[in-house]
């Protein structure tokens, strides 16, 4: 059990030497300026792009790789130059890394025989964490026999039985197939609840991320773009970048120009007809002429089912999935896509009206993609 | 412009049979899904149209005319591949216009150039033309294999899991991209996918493929609303359909026969049509299959038809929750808004509404009836 704090942690990989003529080179920070706090008991995370950094930070938590700036400690202690063996932590990766030769509980044994544990302590242990991730009837098998999902199970019990006081799983997910990644997600999080250890997982899946933290990192290029919960990020991105990367299917992200007429401001699109009404709450940060990007998801778009005040647009696509029905426009060359659960039917061509709802829209500055913010609001 | 008839299609590797007895009759200018889960066969069936493969028995027809010992480029048909396979040397433009510099389909420059400026449009690639394709991204390259195959106006397009490399968010624009573009398609179209999203979206008919035979052929609606069993039926929604033992039992409320689900004493009354059927139907032992979307949930115990289960986990994906539910050591999962908030273990209780619930035999897994199944039948589209 223990608090994890990071205070600007940097890091800088540098490239061996080729040959003479070429110089040493140095490449951008992989990991730039990160601080944040894991509580003691949290579920944490880090999620982004693949070369966004996210397994950098993680490997120089666990003490893989040496911190080029910063500071990290867990609990009191600075743990910047302590062995990864004496940082009493548990590691999980994407390669279940089992001993093949091993049975299933001779590999969950292996680490507490390397620290002189007694057999009984040991079994105790094992007895402890097997059922936890559903394994205590594979405890006798070899690894060579188990599935992609029993190995991993395996893997991640073996991090867990010396009880470490920080869990790490690096995308212990991406290699199962879409079935049983749901079922280990669900293991995982009934694990963490049961032994509540500090948790961290690296991954580039928005909605295992969602579905497991309390608190979500989300990375890219090696910066911070955001911590929060799972619904924080989602309802309230931080900028244009995080607004995209969550939500499945994406946010509708919309060049627009801001254009004032004697109903007031309005969203206007290029080589479109379409006009939306600027939310009241915005007419104070907007101003005629005005190039922003709009940003509101699939969900938040509704179809008006009565005759409103609003340019009518004609239905591009419409796909029924099921589950759900998306439907898209086209404003200009882009898609502005809308999903709903009602059981409504749309043929290509029917002209539709748009209800945008106006406080789940979002504005953001299309230069640096900042999140642009009515007066007033944080 | 082609109509692709397949009698009887038997292709062995080995001792192990990849297609068995495949009868198959794809419409002219139809867009036609093979779907099914990895080693299908879907691949196979697609490689044996395209002769690519060469089946031990059976018939391939394209338009009436026995193709069996046609060869793959003397049958006119056009193919994207997964991994593109581009020329890494040559230019989009380049890429593009190879199939029209090829022996066979000859054209001249000036035709090919207004032929690839057309189908550059359509994919809104034509401000690419001259990149390689190193410097292009994923999205790109595969719209160029695309526009690649659709240049040529063959008899039949083959499409083999074009989307299944892109990440999901441009996965759902490219798929509009190919759904907004089948209307200014002229050709038959075979698309091999597993990703029951691409299907339902894009097929006018889906086949469904396991262990190298066809398990259903239908609509999209079709195998959504009435799948012929329950493999089918698992195969498309997300999360996938709950399949809940049930039995018969009479209500003592109404008298009538309904159904009660294991782990629980309450009974579900049943609707009219369903009650008939099931009545005539021998087996005992139902399985009632119902979707996520169609269960309600509850935090108090609201009496009738209530079934108490306990939380197992509570999952927010962004635009809404799935919650697991643990009835009798059963998992259920159920869609709920996205503020739902649960803790684990908690009691709660849900309510199937058995209006939407497929009936299976519980003991041959083979879909039995639904409530109003006509409807489903009638109209491709699945009214209430």
């Amino acid at each position: 059990m223990a608090q994890l704090v990071l205070k600007n942690v940097f890091k800088r990989y540098e490239h061996q030497k080729k040959n003479i003529f070429e110089k040493k080179k140095v490449l951008d920070f992989a990991v730039k300026d990160v601080s944040y706090t894991c509580e003691d008991g949290e579920f944490i995370g880090i999620l982004g792009p693949s070369g966004c950094g996210k397994s950098t930070t993680l490997r120089m938590v666990a003490g893989l790789e040496s911190i080029t700036n910063g500071e990290m400690y867990i609990g009191d202690v600075l743990i910047n130059d302590l062995l990864p063996k004496d940082r009493n932590i548990g590691l999980a990766f994407e390669d279940y890394a089992l001993y093949p030769p091993l049975s299933v509980y001779e590999n969950l044994a292996f680490n507490m025989r390397a620290k002189n544990k007694s057999e009984e302590e040991i079994k105790q242990a094992i007895d402890y964490v097997a059922p936890l991730m559903k394994i205590d009837d594979l405890l006798n098998e070899k690894p060579t026999g188990l599935s992609g999902g029993q190995k991993q199970r395996v893997n991640i019990a073996r991090a867990i039985v010396r009880r470490p006081g920080l869990l790490l799983l690096d995308e212990p997910l991406s290699h199962l197939d879409g079935k049983m990644r749901q079922q280990l997600r669900q293991e995982i999080k009934r694990m963490h609840h049961e032994i509540k250890c500090t948790t961290i997982i690296v991954t580039h899946d928005q909605m295992e991320a969602m579905s497991l933290a309390d608190r979500i990192i989300i990375m890219k290029d090696g910066e911070v773009q955001q911590i929060g919960t799972p619904l924080e990020v989602y309802d309230n991105p931080e900028n244009e970048f995080v607004a995209g990367f969550i939500g499945e299917p994406p946010m509708n992200l919309m060049k627009s120009t801001i254009v004032k007429s004697d109903k007031g401001f309005m969203f206007t699109f290029e080589n479109s007809e379409l006009k939306v009404e600027v939310p009241k709450r915005y007419t104070e940060v907007v101003r005629d002429g005005m190039k922003i990007t709009l940003g509101v998801r699939p969900v938040d778009v509704i179809i008006a089912k009565t005759p409103v005040n609003s340019t009518p647009v004609p239905i591009a696509i419409f796909e029924n999935l099921g589950d759900e029905r998306r439907i898209s426009v086209r404003v200009g060359d882009m898609l502005l896509s809308m999903t709903t659960a009602e059981d409504v039917y749309y043929t290509p061509g029917e002209e539709v009206q748009l209800i945008f709802q106006e406080e789940r829209t979002h504005l953001f500055d299309p230069e640096t993609g900042e999140r642009i913010r009515p007066r007033g609001e944080q | 412009m082609a109509q692709i008839e397949l009698e009887g299609i038997t292709k062995r590797f080995g001792k192990i049979s990849a297609l068995n007895n495949i009868n198959l009759k794809v419409e002219d200018n139809e867009f036609f899904v093979l779907f099914g889960p990895a080693g299908a066969g879907k691949t196979t069936l697609l490689k044996t149209i395209a002769g690519a493969e060469f089946p031990e028995e059976g018939l391939v027809r394209i338009d009436g005319k026995i193709v069996n010992h046609v060869e793959s480029k003397d049958r006119n048909v056009s193919m994207v591949f997964e991994n593109y396979a581009l020329y890494p040397n040559l230019s989009v433009y380049d890429n593009i216009a190879s199939p029209m510099r090829s022996k066979l389909y000859k054209k001249d420059e000036e035709y090919i150039k207004k032929a690839v400026n057309k189908v550059t449009e359509m994919m809104k690639i034509n401000h690419l033309l001259d990149r390689r394709p190193s410097q292009l991204s994923n999205g790109q390259r595969q719209r160029v294999a695309l526009g690649r195959c659709l240049v040529r106006e063959p008899n039949v397009f083959l499409m083999d899991e074009p989307l299944a490399h892109l990440d999901a968010k441009l996965r759902h624009f490219m798929r509009g991209e190919l759904k907004e573009m089948q209307t200014s398609i002229n050709s038959t179209t075979i698309y091999v996918t597993h990703d029951y999203m691409e299907a339902m979206s894009l097929a006018d008919r889906i086949a469904v493929l396991n262990h190298g035979e066809i398990v259903q052929i239908g609509t999209a609606q079709e195998m959504y609303y009435t799948p012929c069993n329950e493999f089918v039926a698992c195969l498309f929604g997300e999360p996938e359909i709950n399949l809940l033992e049930g039995k018969k039992c009479v209500c003592s409320r109404t008298g009538e026969m309904s159904l009660s689900i294991v782990g629980s004493d309450k009974a579900l009354e049943l609707e009219a049509d369903v009650r008939n059927v099931l009545a005539q139907h021998g087996a005992d032992n139902i399985h009632i299959g119902i979707r996520g979307n169609d269960i309600q949930f509850a935090f108090e115990d609201l009496g009738d038809e209530w079934i108490k289960g306990s939380v197992y986990a509570n999952e927010p994906i962004g635009n809404k929750v799935i919650m697991t539910i643990m009835v009798a050591d059963k998992k259920i999962a159920i869609t709920c808004p996205n503020d739902t908030v649960a803790d684990m273990d908690q009691d709660v209780y849900i309510k199937l509404n058995l209006k939407k619930a497929l009936i299976f035999d519980g003991n041959t897994e083979e879909f039995i009836t639904r409530h109003n199944i006509d409807s489903f039948k009638k109209q491709g589209k699945g009214v209430q």
